[in-house]
């Protein structure tokens, strides 16, 4: 008999527990509940943690479970903040335009308006015309759509030039590096209409809701992380479960083989793909009104592989793990760069961890690639022991788990 | 015609100049304009100075710009004189001797305004250009092509047959043409002289052709006789209609348009109460409303009126809109003309000759900074993301070498060979502690080696700092190779141009040549069979990821020669040698070269497009790398059969 998806998946329970007893804990903690254990700007770091782990079991999906590693996922995750804070800044721009027109003899006409927000948003790059990037701006509803079709339209296109060309491997972890790359240096011109180098700033004060004050609405959006974070989870737990999940394993696992068994592997691959690349973009939404700023260097290749080493220390294949790892190596960044650490004085040399973080985590990074790929999360193996036979071989799409053996010398 | 411009100069200042012996009398004869300078009488001492040929006359030109010629109060005399606290040194302007005085009591500063100073200054130039010292020589000839003027084209004439030094003579012999282009005196010459600079290159004569083809914009009912036309505007295509009809209105030659911002201004003043004609202010929030408000002003006579369509059109109907060359006569700008078409040809052969040297020069980097990469990818199957801080090292390599070595020749020639030992070393240390373990796990060994990656680069920030680090090249390779004002090229490009070239053969005599470069091929093509007939794959391994990683310290060198050396600056070429390896071909020297070279001309052709956003070229680059993967996913060299993998 089939079972349901809560047994044949234990930890989305555990995970939902754990998930909303941390929120509640969180929130009676808050200083918006008058507490005050927990300050709003660390409230808002940890929002924007939990916004990272739900763009790192996207990852976990697209890599641990499809095999796919993405170098660009990242950037979904930016143009998914780029599309809110597009309507962000317009709908704020709006409200402080009004307020120094209302001075002026004459009521404004609707052009007037549009013509002071542009040359207020625009100032700072040299431009004030609204670039065609920005046609839906003024409208929530339309960028929200924005937030999921933009990064999903371009990872569908992407995807299905790189699939169709059956471009697998390191060849495709290069090729999506490139998109992204070439994302970031798009964004970066002042040409393209997003303010250039200086990105999109002032996010965290959202329109309408100036009156409540930084605390409530940084616990509104730790909510609301905090159910994206739930939902992601269960939608890619359901993803992943079940007879689609088989086949995605079987794709990681050896792709040609999947092929000959009469699969449209390419599909399966750009379906994950693309929905991954949406989830990541809803991340990114959340993520930046919380920062309150976006710029083009968020983008960059580097943040993508970052996001790979957070799902590897975390342990791939398991969507907890990609959540530990995201939570543990970004809360501890912040921790180690952000001075609250202390140095280690070794007498000669005194080690300062804001220059030595970066060492320590490449280290532990190459430590934990080398002996105990399954990162983090396999702890939870030991304790649960599974019973199931000890896999064999690797791993990912690899040239044939066994050449290694084969070619040794003997 | 020289000759008889001399002799005129001459008879003008003889009779004056007669009995002027030394500069000191001749200064006597003019006492008052020199002792009190003005714009009207400065002209008759500089001729009469240029006329006579006296001992000292620039320096004392000098000293008078600079304010320091005084005159004593009681005999008129003036001297040179340095202020020395109270008193003043005093040096005789005739022969030079020098006395002191303790007071300035009975002198007085002579203090030319700014416009006579300008005229000296112009005075100089004539003597600078015959002076004995070459370098016043030359920077009277930069002060010329500077500020080029009518009236230095007689001075630089008569310098032109006294002229030792050949280099010179030929710059002036240029200049004269030059002036006499722009300010000759008869059609005839001026024309000659543009011919002659045809096609010359060089900025200033571009600067003078576009001087003579001077235009300004007229408008008028017809065209004036003997106005020299260089173009008719036709409305819509040249000159857009609010443009033509701003320039009627400029020219008073049709009523001004009625602007949003006139209706604003308008109805803000004619505001009463709250109403303007009678409409609420507060209705006026759209153009429409607007615009009735203000056609109800302008029919109680409050407001200028609209200008209907129709008269608008007829007023720009009835003018023409035509560009004249200031110059007025017809053959010289024809002249100019072709001048600035032959120039134009020859820019365009120029820029394309020197895009293809940029270009080349763009390639051979991306060669050095890739070949190392796709050696190792094509034996081993391993995409080392710490490529780029190899890179870094070797740059580092050679900074630390210049620390101690300050000879720049001799670090250079030590600083290669050793930024190749220690990436080697780095290289094989990396393949025995990490990737041997990662061999059949390729993902993994990208981001274990990315990991390795930000230790070295947080490595090289925590000993060498943040700020950019200077690899200063020998002077030899200091300059550049100039051809003419468009094409050149620094010496250090042709130098890492040849290194690359050194690497190809080096690379493939390697490969073809020797025991382990048949080895690195076999293990290539087929790791197991290679293992099968006695090679090690192992040693084969290590040995080629030292190779690779060695020629990346080199190439750090190289890089680190003509951009700074940062921790960075390995990340800045990492994603370019990825895109050099994957459209070259895994594998392949040759297809390497083939990527190198269509990225490099790619990107300097997009640039050409484009000039002054390099990230755009960047970003279309890789659009096109992505759309190239698309119709030859294995590379433009790809392994056939077997040998491709699967």
């Amino acid at each position: 008999m089939r079972k349901s998806f809560i047994a044949q998946n234990p930890s989305v329970l555990w995970f939902l527990a754990g998930l909303a007893i941390f929120t509640l804990g969180v929130t009676f903690m808050s200083e918006a509940a008058g507490v005050d254990m927990i300050s709003t700007s660390f409230l808002k770091t940890l929002g924007k943690t939990l916004c990272l782990c739900l763009v790192a079991i996207a990852m976990d999906v697209v890599w641990g479970y499809c095999g796919i590693l993405s170098l660009g996922h990242f950037a979904f995750f930016g143009i998914g903040g780029y599309a809110i804070g597009m309507w962000l800044m317009y709908a704020r721009t709006e409200g402080i335009v009004a307020t120094s027109l209302d001075s002026a003899a004459l009521p404004p006409t609707p052009q007037e308006i549009t013509d002071a927000i542009g040359s207020q948003i625009f100032g700072v790059v040299g431009s004030s015309d609204f670039p065609a990037l920005w046609a839906f701006s003024h409208s929530l509803p339309l960028q929200l759509l924005a937030v999921v079709l933009a990064p999903g339209l371009l990872a569908l296109v992407f995807g299905w030039l790189a699939f169709r060309s059956r471009v697998t491997g390191v060849y495709l972890s290069i090729l999506t590096q490139a998109m992204t790359l070439a994302l970031s240096l798009y964004f970066f011109q002042n040409d393209t209409g997003l303010r250039g180098n200086n990105g999109l700033s002032g996010l965290q004060n959202i329109p309408g809701l100036e009156a409540r004050g930084q605390a409530v609405v940084s616990l509104w959006f730790f909510w609301a992380s905090a159910l994206a974070l739930g939902m992601g989870y269960v939608l890619f737990a359901y993803v992943v479960s079940g007879k689609f999940g088989s086949v995605i394993r079987a794709i990681r696992d050896n792709e040609a083989r999947v092929r000959f068994l009469g699969y449209h592997v390419e599909h399966y691959k750009l379906f994950i793909f693309t929905l991954t690349a949406m989830v990541a973009g809803v991340a990114g939404a959340l993520y930046y009104p919380q920062a309150g700023i976006i710029n083009p260097a968020e983008i960059a290749p580097i943040a993508s592989i970052y996001l790979a080493v957070w799902v590897a220390i975390g342990g791939r294949g398991r969507l907890y793990g990609a959540v530990i790892g995201a939570a543990l190596v970004s809360l501890m960044s912040s921790w180690f760069t952000g001075g609250s650490a202390p140095n280690i004085n070794l007498g000669f040399y005194e080690i300062k961890w804001t220059d030595w973080w970066l060492v320590l985590l490449g280290v532990s990074f190459v430590l934990v690639t080398l002996y105990f790929p399954k990162g983090v999360g396999g702890i939870f193996d030991a304790l649960v022991r599974k019973t199931a036979v000890e896999r064999q071989g690797d791993y990912g799409p690899d040239k044939g788990a066994w050449r290694n053996d084969e070619g040794k010398p003997s | 015609m020289l000759r008889f411009m001399l002799v005129c100069l001459c008879l003008i200042f003889v009779a004056p100049v007669a009995h002027a012996q030394s500069l000191q009398s001749l200064l006597q004869d003019n006492a008052d304009a020199v002792a009190n300078p003005s714009r009207s009488t400065v002209d008759s001492i500089v001729s009469a100075l240029a006329a006579a040929p006296v001992e000292g006359s620039p320096r004392f030109l000098e000293d008078w710009r600079d304010k320091a010629i005084w005159v004593r109060l009681s005999d008129g005399i003036f001297f040179s004189a340095a202020e020395d606290g109270d008193g003043l040194v005093l040096t005789d302007l005739d022969t030079g001797a020098q006395t002191t005085v303790a007071e300035d009591d009975g002198f007085d500063q002579i203090r030319p305004n700014a416009g006579v100073r300008r005229v000296i200054n112009a005075a100089l130039v004539q003597f600078q250009l015959s002076d004995a010292d070459v370098t016043r020589r030359i920077a009277a000839l930069d002060a010329i092509s500077r500020d080029p003027a009518a009236d230095q084209l007689v001075p630089l004439r008569q310098s032109i047959p006294g002229e030792p030094d050949a280099s010179i003579l030929a710059r002036k012999v240029q200049l004269e043409r030059q002036l006499t282009a722009r300010f000759g005196d008869s059609m005839q010459e001026r024309v000659a002289a543009i011919n002659f600079l045809s096609g010359d290159l060089s900025v200033e004569v571009r600067g003078v052709i576009s001087q003579i083809l001077t235009t300004r914009q007229f408008v008028g009912i017809s065209i004036p006789e003997g106005t020299n036309v260089a173009q008719i505007m036709e409305i819509g295509d040249d000159l857009d209609e609010a443009e033509a009809y701003q320039l009627l209105v400029d020219a008073d030659l049709a009523p001004a348009t009625v602007t949003p911002d006139d209706i604003v201004a308008t109805l803000t003043a004619q505001i009463e109460d709250g109403q303007v004609a009678g409409v609420d202010v507060s209705t006026l929030g759209t153009d429409a409303a607007r615009i009735a408000a203000y056609d109800m002003l302008v029919t109680r006579g409050d407001a200028a009126p609209f200008i209907a369509p129709e008269d608008r059109a007829s007023a720009l109907d009835a003018h023409t809109f035509y560009l004249a060359y200031t110059e007025v006569n017809v053959d010289i700008t024809t002249a100019a003309e072709d001048a600035e078409a032959a120039i134009a040809m020859q820019l365009n052969v120029g820029k394309t000759l020197d895009l293809t040297l940029d270009a080349l020069s763009l390639a051979s980097i991306y060669f050095l900074a890739a070949i190392g990469l796709a050696i190792t990818f094509g034996v081993m199957g391993v995409i080392n993301m710490a490529h780029g801080e190899f890179i870094m090292m070797g740059a580092y390599t050679g900074y630390v070498v210049q620390q101690i070595v300050p000879d720049y020749t001799l670090s250079i020639i030590i600083a290669l060979p050793m930024a190749f030992g220690v990436t080697f070393a780095a290289g094989v240390a990396m393949e025995r502690l990490v990737i041997r373990h990662l061999y059949h796990r390729p993902l993994e060994t990208l981001l274990a080696t990315f990991g390795i990656a930000i230790v070295l680069q947080q490595l090289a920030k925590n000993i060498f700092g943040t700020q950019a680090r200077p690899l200063t090249s020998p002077d030899w390779l200091a300059g550049a190779w100039v051809v003419n004002d468009v094409v050149q090229i620094s010496t250090i490009r042709i130098a890492i141009f040849a290194l690359a070239l050194l690497f190809l053969c080096l690379i493939l005599y390697i490969l073809k040549r020797t025991r382990l470069g048949l080895e690195v091929r076999a293990v290539t093509q087929n790791p197991g069979m290679a293992a099968s007939m006695g090679i090690n794959p192992d040693r084969i391994n290590m040995l080629t990821f030292g190779l690779g990683s060695g020629i990346a310290g080199i190439a750090g060198v190289a890089i680190g020669l003509y951009a700074k050396v940062t921790s960075e600056m390995g990340a800045d070429y990492i994603v370019q040698s990825f895109m050099t390896v994957v459209v070259g071909g895994v594998g392949n020297v040759w297809g390497t070269l083939a990527g190198a070279s269509l990225i490099g001309f790619t990107q300097k052709g997009i640039e050409f497009f484009n000039p002054s956003n390099t990230l755009a070229a960047q970003t279309y680059m890789i659009l096109f790398v992505i759309l190239f993967i698309q119709f030859r996913p294995k590379g433009i060299v790809a392994l056939k059969g077997r040998a491709a993998g699967d």
